[in-house]
């Protein structure tokens, strides 16, 4: 566990959210460590998306504060300017339920056109990151292939790859399984946890219960806005204190 | 035999006009349309109900009526005379044709532009976002190439149209084709004249056609 301020990535203070008359967000607490695999999971309608969503700039917080890699993205409701808000985006990746490619591109150039364009590296400089973390995902043959002709499988990973490639502090998956067959969701859990192997600083929104065990360090397990319990990974799936999340488990 | 060469004459010479306003109208009225579906989209109530607006009047009411108001409007309401008006080789009525055309077909692109930009998953706006990508990037690296795949079968009904709209300036009296022909028609007391200027018309959109399709296919490497 980190204990200096330094080696905390994502640091979330009483984060409040409502959509209209609904709180979403009721006052959420978090902090997540460099190289720590924290998975977030509870029933849907529990917040767990928005959360991730507000960490992710996608959605505004009413009040409270997240501080993303030393960064202060909102204290108290009000956000920094936009110019850090750009620098802050650089320094996560985010992985999409449904891959959210842009499909008028081929699989190189999903990955290498914010790296040329928004990170100014040269193309020469762009391709090498491309091949390596194509190699990583076993997509070599498929640099340029365009999304469509790719299964959702390998879809999914040439968007962890677009995630990568701009080498951010930390990733954020938003069920990066949940719109996969279940055949399909094998390589993408195996592209994860070989990530968690290097220590890369995640957190996974996931109704995989077994994969969130066996990956993350620890489980966050939201329901009603808040976070109910959390805790180590393997303790609180096999041994849940509270009984709402042994409630929740007992359906997987 | 002569009369048929005078009349191809004719035509041919009509043709030029035909082809300037159906180029200019594409040139100008696309980047308007766009404009004017941004407009119409505008999260400001006032802006948005503006465009709203004006794009239920320019489609709501004759093209060939739009002619005449923007042709002889400035001097019957504002009392002020534009006939002398020449920008180099076009004189008002010329002009006046090109405005008119423009502004209606912009009222249409803007809707055909405004469904194919709101059919854009939210996805592809989050993913550039969190990529870094600024606003203009955005829109003109994700959105806009995309979007102009989505349009074109819907755009391209309109440039056809174009095509044949064009023999609306006759009000005008602009020699464009179909004024042409209708001259030659009258003078030659034959209908010969009309079915040479058809197949002219048909012809030009054989070839919009044919352009179109290929544009079509350029982008069919992904959906």
């Amino acid at each position: 566990m980190p204990d200096t301020e330094k080696d905390i990535v994502l640091e979330i203070t009483d984060v409040h959210k409502s959509f209209g008359d609904l709180e979403v967000l009721k006052g959420i607490s978090a902090k997540v460590g460099r190289g720590e695999v924290v998975a977030v999971i509870g029933p849907s309608g529990g917040g767990k998306s928005t959360l991730l969503r507000c960490a992710t700039t996608l959605e505004r917080v009413d009040s409270g504060r997240i501080v993303i890699g030393g960064d202060v993205l909102c204290e108290n409701g009000s956000y920094c300017d936009k110019k850090l808000e750009k620098e802050i985006r650089s320094k996560f990746g985010l992985v999409f339920q449904n891959f959210n490619l842009f499909p008028h591109f081929s699989v190189k150039r999903n990955i290498t056109e914010a790296l040329i364009h928004v990170h100014k590296k040269s193309r020469e400089e762009a391709d090498d990151i491309c091949k390596h973390l194509l190699e990583k995902m076993d997509l070599v043959e498929k640099a340029d292939a365009y999304p469509c002709n790719l299964s959702g499988g390998q879809q999914q990973r040439v968007s962890i790859a677009r995630a990568l490639a701009t080498n951010p502090e930390i990733i954020f998956f938003d069920e990066p399984t949940s719109a996969l067959d279940p055949e399909l969701t094998k390589g993408v859990l195996t592209v994860i946890k070989e990530l968690a192997k290097e220590k890369m600083t995640m957190v996974i929104v996931t109704h995989e219960m077994s994969f969130a065990r066996d990956v993350a360090d620890r489980i966050v397990f939201m329901d009603g806005g808040v976070i109910v319990e959390e805790g180590s990974a393997y303790d609180l799936v096999t041994n849940p204190r509270q009984e709402r999340t042994k409630a929740f488990l007992a359906g997987y | 035999m002569q009369a048929l060469q005078s009349t191809l004459i004719q035509l041919v010479q009509g043709l030029k006009f035909t082809i300037g306003i159906f180029f200019f109208t594409l040139i100008f009225s696309i980047p308007l349309g766009l404009l004017v579906s941004k407009g119409r989209m505008s999260k400001i109530r006032i802006v948005s109900v503006i465009f709203q607006l004006y794009i239920s009047i320019l489609r709501g009411t004759p093209l060939m009526l739009q002619l005449l108001l923007v042709y002889f409007g400035p001097y019957y309401i504002f009392g002020v005379n534009l006939g002398s008006i020449q920008i180099g080789p076009f004189n008002y009525r010329f002009i006046a044709t090109i405005i008119a055309f423009t502004l209606n077909y912009a009222a249409y692109f803007a809707e055909i532009f405004r469904g194919g930009i709101q059919s854009m998953s939210k996805g592809q706006y989050e993913a550039a976002t969190v990529l870094g990508f600024s606003r203009m990037q955005t829109y003109f690296k994700i959105i806009l190439p995309q979007v102009v795949k989505r349009v074109l079968p819907s755009v391209s009904n309109e440039i056809i149209t174009l095509v044949k709209d064009t023999s609306l300036a006759q009000v005008l009296s602009v020699t464009e084709m179909f004024t042409k022909a209708s001259a030659a028609a009258s003078a030659q007391v034959s209908v010969i004249p009309f079915i040479v200027a058809g197949a002219f018309y048909y012809a030009m959109n054989l070839i919009v056609e044919t352009i179109l399709n290929r544009v079509e296919k350029s982008m069919s490497y992904y959906s």
